[in-house]
C-alpha cells in the first residue's frame, strides 16, 4: 500500500511504502519524462569496516575497501555479468561507494519491468570466489592509483584526514594497494550478510514510471525469494578523536602548478536526528553562503587581493557519524589564504550579522538551486539519505529553506562553531618549500 | 521551431512543460583562426565577470542571486572548423515559486541580463576596465595552466599537439596558448569584441515553457545589426601522415596515461556517419565495448579504457589508465580489437546491445535541458536534421558489413604515453 505526498507548487508527488522484508521504496513520477532512474542502497560505507559479522558474536575488523571492493564484485555471477544483462536492453548501470553506503543504479527509457528484476536480483543474490576476488584486485588497484594521480581528491583527503586521524573516515573509500589485497571471498559473505539484508536498504525510483505498477513488480520479485528475519547491526566505532586530537597542519609536495589549500571544520557537537538534521544541514549550508559566496564582501576583497580566484569553493556536508565544512582553492598566497579565512572565521558571529543583508538574497539562491535540480531524476534519487535526515527528499529541503530566517542561524552557528576545530591541508608544487 | 530573427541571427525555440526552468543558450561563431582563439577565449573571461550596470563579479552575483540562483556563463569551444563563445544562462520558472512578486519574470529578466552582459560591458572611457583585464588575463593564465594538473586531460592535450603538429587550430586548445594570451592588450580584446558582436553568426536557442512572441519580443531589445554569414563547412578535414607519431613524458604520475589517436574520415554529413557512431560505441564508447571487455575485465589491466569519435574532425581517440610496464600489451589488446572488427568478427548480439544503449542514451538526452540546448549547435552548423523516428531506423539498419567497413577505415596516427618511468610502478 503506497502513502503518497503531493507538492502542490512544484506539480510533484512522492509515494512511498515499506515491504515485509523490510525494503524502503520510494517512487517518484515525472511527467513528460522518456528515462526511468532507479537506485538500489544499503546503508553500509568504507567507514563501515570494524563490525560483528550477523550471526556471529564477536566484532570483527575487515581490510580497508571492503565496501567498495563489494561493490565492485556484487555484478560478477558463476554464468553472466549483470552489467551485460542491462546491456541486453540497452540500459546503462553503474554503481558507487560513499564514507556511509554503497548505491547500484540503472537508467533505461524501456523495458522498465526486466531492468528492475535484474537489478534486484542481482543485488540480492552474492556470488564470490577466490578467482574472480584476485581478479578483481588488478582493476582496483588501477583505480586507486587513478586517484593517486588527482590532486584535488588528495588534498580534500589531506585534510580530511587531518580531521579524523586514525577513524575510518580518513581512509580512501577504496582502500590501497595493500589491504584491497588481504580481500577475500568469505570477507564479502561476511559483509555481504550482514548489511545487505533488505531493512537497510532502500529502493528509490524517479522519472517515468507508474507507482501502482512499479510497486506491483518489486513486491512480485520479492515474493520470489525467501529472506531471513532482519536483525540489529552492530558496528563498531573506533575510538573517537578528541577535539585536541585533531592534526592542525600538514603541508605535502605533489606535482600540481600552484599550490592547493583545504582548510576543514570538524563539528565536534551533535547533530539533531530525523528531519532536524536536514534543517541542521541546511542552516549551516546557508552560513557558509552568506560568509563564503560570491554575493559575500569577503569574496570580493579577497578575489581583488589574488587571495582566491574562480577555483575557490567551499561546502559542508553531515555523514552519519561525522560533519565537516571546507574551504578550498588554488592560491599563490597559500599562507595568506589560510590567514585570511582563519581571520574571518575566528570573528564569524560578528561576520554573520554584518551578512544579514544578504541573506534574503542567499536564501532564493539556494531556492532557484534546489529546484534546477528537481529536472533531474538522479538528483532527486541521489539526494535521498535514508534514516540520516528522517527520510526526507529534495522537496522536503524546499520547504526547510522557504521556512528558514535568519534569526534561526545564529543558534546554529553557535552550535556548530561553538565545538569547531579546524585544519589546513595544503599540497604545494614540488620543488617550492612552505617558507 | 528554427526561425530566422535577421540576416545571421537564428532562433531555436524548444517549448515545453517538462521542465522546471527556462533555458538559454547563445552562440557566437567563427571560422577558427590561430590567431584569435585565445582572445576570444580572454573576451569570454572579461565578458563574465561584469557590466556597467554591475561593475564587480559581486554585483553581477547578487543580481543572480536576486534572480533566485539564475545560473550563467560564457564558455569557449572549437568545433571542427569552428570557434563558438557561448552564453548560457538559466532561470527558474517562477509557476513553482509560491511567493514571486516582482514584477517582470524571470525569463525576460534573464535575457535583459544577457543584453547587459553582450551590449553595454564595463567600458570605461571605451576601454575594457583595465583592473578587470589584468587581473582576468592572470586568472584564464592560471586556469590554462592548472589544467595541466589534470593528467588524463594532459595525455589527452598532447596528443592533439602530436596528432595535429604544424596545424596549430587543431591542435590548440580552446582556451588557446599562454604566450599569446601573456601579450594580449586591452585594446586587442576590443576589437575581439566589437568584430565577434558584429560579424559572427549568432545562434540563440530557449527551451522551457515560453512563447515565440515572449522570445522575440525579448530579442528585439537586443541591439544586434543583420550580417552577412558565409555557410562555413564545419568539417575538418586532413591528409594522414605516412609514419605513426609516437610522444612520451616522464611525469610524477603512479598511473600511466597511454593515448591512441586514428583517423576516422567519417563526417556528420556521410552516409556512413551512423556506421561510425555504432563502430566508436562497439569498439570502447560504452561500457559494453570491446576495449572495456578486454582490457579492463578480462585482462584486468586498466580501470578506464574508452574510445571517442569527432565526426566534426574525423579522428577516434583512445584513453587508457595503465601501469607503464603494460604499455606494448594495452597496445597488443587494442590493436587485436581493432583488427578483429576489420576483420567482420563483430558478435551480432553485442551490436544489438550496443545499438540499444545507443537508443537509450538519445532517448535520455530528451530529458536535459542543456543537451537538448547543445544539440542545436550542431543543427545549425551541420544542416543536418533528423526527425528521433529517422535516426532510430539508420541506427537499427547498421549492419555487421557496415561496422567493419567503417573500422576499415580507421588508421592509427599517434601515440602518447605520460608516465612514472617503468620501475616506478609497484
Amino acid at each position: 500500500m503506497l502513502n503518497k505526498q503531493t507538492y502542490a507548487q512544484l506539480g510533484e508527488a512522492v509515494y512511498r511504502t515499506t515491504l515485509s522484508n523490510g525494503l524502503q521504496v520510494i517512487l517518484v513520477p515525472k511527467a513528460g519524462f522518456h528515462k526511468t532512474f532507479a537506485i538500489m542502497t544499503t546503508d553500509y560505507g568504507s567507514i563501515d569496516n570494524v563490525f560483528v559479522p550477523r550471526g556471529q558474536t564477536a566484532a570483527v575488523r575487515f581490510p580497508d575497501g571492503i565496501a567498495h571492493f563489494l561493490e565492485h564484485k556484487l555484478f560478477e555471477k558463476k554464468d553472466h555479468d549483470a552489467f551485460d544483462l542491462f546491456g541486453q536492453f540497452g540500459a546503462s548501470s553503474n554503481a558507487f561507494t560513499s564514507f556511509t553506503q554503497t548505491s547500484y543504479l540503472f537508467a533505461t527509457t524501456n523495458h522498465l519491468h526486466e531492468n528492475l528484476d535484474i537489478l534486484l536480483d542481482f543485488v540480492q543474490d552474492p556470488y564470490f570466489t577466490s578467482a574472480t576476488v584476485n581478479k578483481e584486485k588488478g582493476i582496483i588497484g588501477q583505480e586507486i592509483q587513478m586517484y593517486d594521480d588527482d590532486p584535488g581528491w588528495q588534498s580534500y583527503f589531506g585534510m580530511i584526514g587531518n580531521l579524523y586521524p586514525k577513524e575510518p573516515l580518513s581512509i580512501d573509500i577504496a582502500g590501497t594497494v595493500d589491504s584491497i589485497d588481504q580481500i577475500t571471498a568469505d570477507d564479502l559473505y561476511a559483509a555481504y550478510r550482514t548489511f545487505y539484508h533488505p531493512s537497510n536498504m532502500s529502493l528509490v525510483l524517479t522519472g517515468k514510471l507508474d507507482p501502482e505498477q512499479t510497486l506491483d513488480w518489486i513486491e512480485t520479485n520479492q515474493a520470489r525469494k525467501t529472506f531471513t528475519p532482519s536483525a540489529p547491526i552492530q558496528r563498531i566505532a573506533s575510538p573517537a578523536t578528541q577535539p585536541d586530537q585533531v592534526i592542525r597542519q600538514t603541508t605535502r609536495h605533489l606535482s600540481v602548478t600552484r599550490p592547493k589549500v583545504s582548510l576543514g571544520i570538524r563539528g565536534f557537537d551533535t547533530v539533531p536526528t530525523g528531519r532536524a538534521a536536514l534543517t541542521y544541514s541546511v542552516a549551516v549550508s546557508l552560513i557558509f553562503d552568506l560568509l563564503f559566496n560570491d554575493t559575500s564582501d569577503n569574496y570580493l576583497r579577497l578575489y581583488d587581493a589574488n587571495v582566491i580566484d574562480d577555483s575557490f569553493g567551499y561546502d559542508f556536508q553531515v555523514q552519519r557519524g561525522a560533519h565537516f565544512g571546507q574551504l578550498a582553492g588554488d592560491t599563490d598566497q597559500p599562507e595568506l589564504f589560510v590567514s585570511e579565512f582563519q581571520t574571518i572565521l575566528a570573528d564569524v558571529f560578528t561576520q554573520l550579522k554584518a551578512a544579514e543583508p544578504q541573506f534574503d538574497l542567499v536564501k532564493r539562491e539556494a531556492i532557484g538551486r534546489l529546484i534546477g535540480a528537481i529536472n533531474s531524476p538522479e538528483a532527486i534519487a541521489n539526494q535521498y539519505s535514508g534514516p540520516l535526515f528522517g527520510g526526507t527528499m529534495l522537496f522536503d529541503e524546499l520547504t526547510v529553506l522557504e521556512d528558514l530566517r535568519f534569526e534561526d542561524l545564529l543558534p546554529v552557528a553557535h552550535a556548530f562553531w561553538d565545538h569547531s576545530v579546524q585544519t589546513v591541508a595544503t599540497i604545494l608544487p614540488e620543488g617550492l618549500r612552505n617558507d | 521551431m528554427d526561425v530566422r530573427i535577421k540576416d545571421g541571427v537564428t532562433l531555436d525555440l524548444l517549448p515545453t512543460k517538462q521542465f522546471k526552468t527556462i533555458g538559454i543558450k547563445v552562440d557566437f561563431v567563427t571560422p577558427l583562426r590561430a590567431t584569435a582563439i585565445t582572445a576570444r577565449a580572454l573576451l569570454a573571461q572579461v565578458l563574465e565577470t561584469s557590466t556597467a550596470a554591475y561593475p564587480t563579479q559581486t554585483a553581477l552575483a547578487r543580481q543572480l542571486s536576486l534572480m533566485y540562483g539564475a545560473s550563467f556563463g560564457i564558455t569557449v569551444l572549437k568545433v571542427g572548423t569552428q570557434h563558438i563563445v557561448r552564453l548560457t544562462c538559466s532561470v527558474v520558472d517562477e509557476q513553482t515559486l509560491d511567493a514571486y512578486q516582482d514584477a517582470q519574470p524571470l525569463f525576460e529578466r534573464g535575457m535583459a541580463l544577457l543584453r547587459a552582459v553582450l551590449f553595454d560591458p564595463l567600458l570605461p572611457h571605451g576601454s575594457f576596465d583595465p583592473t578587470t583585464f589584468t587581473q582576468q588575463r592572470q586568472n584564464l593564465l592560471t586556469a590554462i595552466k592548472s589544467l595541466d594538473d589534470d593528467k588524463q586531460y594532459l595525455a589527452n592535450r598532447r596528443l592533439q599537439e602530436i596528432l595535429f603538429a604544424g596545424q596549430p587550430t587543431q591542435a590548440m586548445s580552446a582556451l588557446g596558448d599562454i604566450t599569446t594570451l601573456g601579450e594580449l592588450t586591452a585594446a586587442d580584446i576590443l576589437t575581439t569584441y566589437h568584430d565577434m558582436l558584429a560579424h559572427d553568426a549568432v545562434h540563440v536557442a530557449v527551451i522551457g515553457d515560453v512563447t515565440l512572441d515572449r522570445v522575440t519580443a525579448a530579442l528585439a531589445q537586443w541591439p544586434l545589426a543583420p550580417r552577412q554569414v558565409t555557410d562555413q563547412d564545419p568539417y575538418y578535414r586532413w591528409t594522414p601522415q605516412d609514419q605513426l607519431q609516437v610522444g612520451d613524458d616522464l611525469a610524477p604520475v603512479v598511473q600511466a596515461k597511454l593515448n591512441l589517436a586514428y583517423q576516422l574520415p567519417v563526417y556528420r554529413n556521410d552516409a556512413d556517419f551512423m556506421a561510425a557512431v555504432v563502430f566508436n560505441a562497439l569498439f570502447g564508447g560504452t561500457p559494453l565495448s570491446l576495449l572495456f571487455t578486454n582490457v579492463r575485465e578480462k585482462a584486468s589491466l586498466a580501470y578506464y579504457a574508452s574510445s571517442n569519435y569527432s565526426p566534426f574532425t574525423g579522428t577516434m581517440t583512445v584513453q587508457t589508465g595503465i601501469q607503464a610496464q603494460n604499455q606494448a600489451r594495452v597496445q597488443a589488446i587494442i590493436q587485436e580489437q581493432l583488427a578483429a572488427v576489420q576483420a567482420g568478427n563483430i558478435d551480432e548480439q553485442l551490436l544489438t546491445e550496443v545499438q540499444a544503449s545507443l537508443l537509450n542514451a538519445r532517448l535520455s538526452a530528451l530529458d536535459s535541458p542543456q543537451r537538448l540546448l547543445n544539440a542545436r549547435l550542431s543543427a545549425q552548423l551541420t544542416h543536418v536534421t533528423m526527425s528521433l523516428d529517422d535516426w532510430t531506423h539508420a541506427l537499427q539498419a547498421v549492419t555487421v558489413a557496415d561496422v567493419q567497413r567503417v573500422a576499415q577505415r580507421a588508421r592509427l596516427q599517434a601515440t602518447y604515453c605520460l608516465h612514472g618511468g617503468v620501475d616506478h610502478a609497484e
